[in-house]
């Protein structure tokens, strides 16, 4: 139905490599976000699933169908601009029956499915206006509304949410995750947000430079990144990374020595002969702890921000003064320049080798604690 | 912006107006005045505004005088109005595919154009006299349209070409992924969006063809009946003397529906020449 695999697909203009092979495969119905900086492709990608961007070399199917040289329509796949690109001069009603105007379809039918689209979409009484009379987010909704009326198997989004401001955006979010399994359809979405990918999609493709740099689920890309890039690319504010040396490896757990000193035990699956290795710790900004924790590391604070529900302090840390950001508590005692004496766990901690591989952490891979579905049960 | 003048720099800007203004009109008052005048009063030295025996008599004598006057008016209509629809069949499709596609020559051709618009027609009217002669086109209305289109058709791409690049491509792109075809693309998408740029060409075509059609009657056409109104003013100019009142009534009304239509669609020039200008 709306299945969709790629076979080292690439994309070069010229002599520059934009798609480097990307080997990738999407089953019917899931939502899946392609995220990633300016730049790595994911839109690139997202069009070339489309229809709209020649493939260089590598093959991509739908539905066990290799559709390299089909037009757009022939692929069973509607898309969603940026920019809404709805039809400026056609009312609501003529923007969404557009796609089956372009089949002939009979006149009923095609009143009967622009209906259903206006109706999953609450644009009833929309549909005798022009986009230009419409706010940004009723616009999205007719730009959707043109993507669903045609009953495609994979639907594409490309950024639909970035032009619109940031209480709507969260309620398109939510919108969107309805239509995904009212429709049961296969949805690819191209954001550069964390938060939107997140929040939506069943799997994420993080891509770096036109690669696939880590495929998973939310939880997977945040508790396990796989790689320095993801690491640093899922969650805000970003992952702190301190430079270490590794004192003992072994297969139930690492022990390494920052830069003061002080010594670590992470539980990561370590690999042979890494002693005496310098590696890199990474930290979560929301895994420091005023007190406690395995290891106590002392930041200056350079900048203070009090959000009422968290305290960001962006933190300076060691001789070499490198950045360091922590998520403490709103009421944290946290004063500007004044020392900091913030824990950290080692089973909190990420480890990456010198190439930027992550050292594979020890860690249950659920959406619910178990320690709290046990309470709620008794 | 905020504009702040001291009152007599607007009477200087107002001045510059009025001097430009005096300029560009004149002859039209000139020629409005001659009209009211009847023959006798035309020569008055010193020259005066107002003369004796002003009348309105050369609006209505001058039918009689030329009789086929409404026909000459017609045909030079016609002849615009089907050297801008021609013209526009051409220049649509033409604008489009110079400002989508990318294809060899395109630049080259688009500075040909250019070129082409450097060459007054009259330069080329003795080699165009002989390829009418031999097709035996002469003294039909085609071969006064048929130069006129075109002559106009370079103009008119680069007037629209530049318009049609400001329509953003995800228009089209969401088109393709609708399932159109690029030429209901064009039709159904593309034309209406473009409608005011389309407007601008369609009446600065409109202007080119009434004006330049006077070389193609003259030289092209010795039918009477085919003739425009440029060409059947001449038939004021008598043997003895020329009937100017009846002729500058003539010329006044001939150019009344260039008039009509350029105080009717000037909001689309203004829209059209302006619109992409400046991000809404």
């Amino acid at each position: 139905m709306g299945q969709l695999n790629m076979r080292a697909v690439h994309k070069t203009y010229g002599t520059m490599e934009v798609i480097k092979g990307i080997d990738l495969d999407i089953a019917h119905g899931e939502f899946v976000v392609f995220v990633g900086p300016s730049g790595c492709g994911k839109s690139t990608l997202l069009r070339m699933i489309a229809g709209l961007e020649e493939i260089t070399s590598g093959e991509v199917q739908i539905d066990g169908k290799r559709v390299n040289d089909l037009p757009p329509v022939k692929r069973g796949i509607s898309m969603v601009f940026q920019s809404y690109a709805l039809y400026p001069h056609m009312s609501v009603y003529e923007n969404i029956a557009f796609p089956l105007r372009v089949e002939k379809m009979k006149k009923a039918e095609l009143d009967a499915r622009v209906r259903r689209a206006s109706a999953i979409l609450k644009l009833d009484e929309r549909l005798g206006h022009k986009p230009g009379q419409l706010s940004g987010g009723q616009r999205q909704r007719v730009a959707i509304g043109r993507a669903i009326v045609r009953e495609p198997s994979v639907f594409l989004f490309d950024e639909p949410l970035s032009n619109l401001d940031a209480a709507l955006r969260a309620d398109m979010r939510v919108e969107l995750s309805k239509l995904h399994s009212e429709l049961d359809a296969t949805m690819i979405y191209v954001t550069h947000d964390q938060v939107e990918a997140m929040t939506m999609a069943d799997r994420i493709v993080v891509l770096d430079g036109g690669l696939i740099s880590q495929v998973g689920s939310p939880l997977e890309l945040y508790h396990k990144p796989a790689n320095l890039f993801v690491a640093g690319f899922i969650g805000n504010p970003k992952m702190n990374f301190l430079p270490v040396v590794c004192e003992s490896s072994g297969l139930d757990g690492v022990t390494v020595r920052l830069e003061d000193g002080g010594k670590l035990r992470l539980s990561v699956a370590g690999r042979p002969g890494m002693e005496g290795q310098k590696l890199t710790l990474g930290i979560r900004p929301e895994h420091l702890t005023t007190g406690g924790g395995d290891l106590q590391l002392t930041l200056l604070p350079r900048v203070i921000e009090r959000l009422g529900m968290q305290t960001v302090a962006y933190a300076s840390y060691g001789k070499d003064e490198t950045p360091f950001t922590a998520v403490l508590a709103g009421s944290a005692p946290a004063a500007v320049n004044q020392p900091l004496h913030l824990g950290i766990a080692g089973s909190d901690c990420h480890l990456f080798d010198r190439d930027g591989v992550a050292f594979e952490r020890d860690v249950a891979l659920t959406d619910l604690d178990p320690t709290q579905l046990l309470q709620a049960a008794s | 912006m905020i504009d702040r003048y001291r009152w007599w720099e607007y009477v200087l800007i107002y001045l510059g107006l009025g001097l430009l203004l005096v300029f560009v009109l004149a002859p039209f008052v000139e020629a409005f005045l001659v009209s009211l005048r009847p023959l006798d009063g035309l020569f008055s030295i010193p020259y005066r505004f107002v003369t004796e025996g002003m009348s309105f008599d050369a609006y209505f004598t001058m039918w009689k005088s030329v009789p086929l006057l409404w026909r000459y008016m017609l045909n030079s209509f016609f002849i615009a109005a089907a050297v801008t629809v021609l013209g526009l069949m051409a220049i649509i499709p033409a604008s489009y595919a110079f400002s989508r596609f990318e294809f060899k020559g395109r630049n080259v051709m688009m500075g040909c154009f250019l070129a082409v618009n450097m060459v007054s027609g009259a330069v080329l009217i003795i080699p165009l006299y002989k390829v009418m002669q031999n097709l035996g086109l002469l003294n039909t209305y085609f071969a006064m349209i048929a130069p006129g289109v075109a002559f106009v058709i370079p103009t008119g791409i680069w007037l629209l070409r530049s318009y049609l690049m400001k329509i953003p491509p995800e228009l089209e792109e969401a088109a393709l992924v609708d399932g159109a075809g690029r030429l209901y693309t064009l039709v159904r998408v593309i034309i209406p969006v473009a409608m005011p740029g389309i407007m601008v060409v369609a009446i600065t075509t409109f202007i080119a063809a009434y004006a330049q059609q006077f070389l193609y009657a003259l030289t092209f056409n010795s039918v009477n009946e085919l003739n425009p109104l440029p060409v059947g003013l001449y038939q004021f100019f008598g043997r003895q003397h020329v009937v100017w009142n009846e002729l500058m009534a003539a010329s006044l009304v001939g150019i009344l529906p260039v008039l009509l239509l350029y105080v009717f669609l000037q909001k689309y020039i203004v829209a059209g020449l302006t619109a992409g200008a400046v991000k809404s």
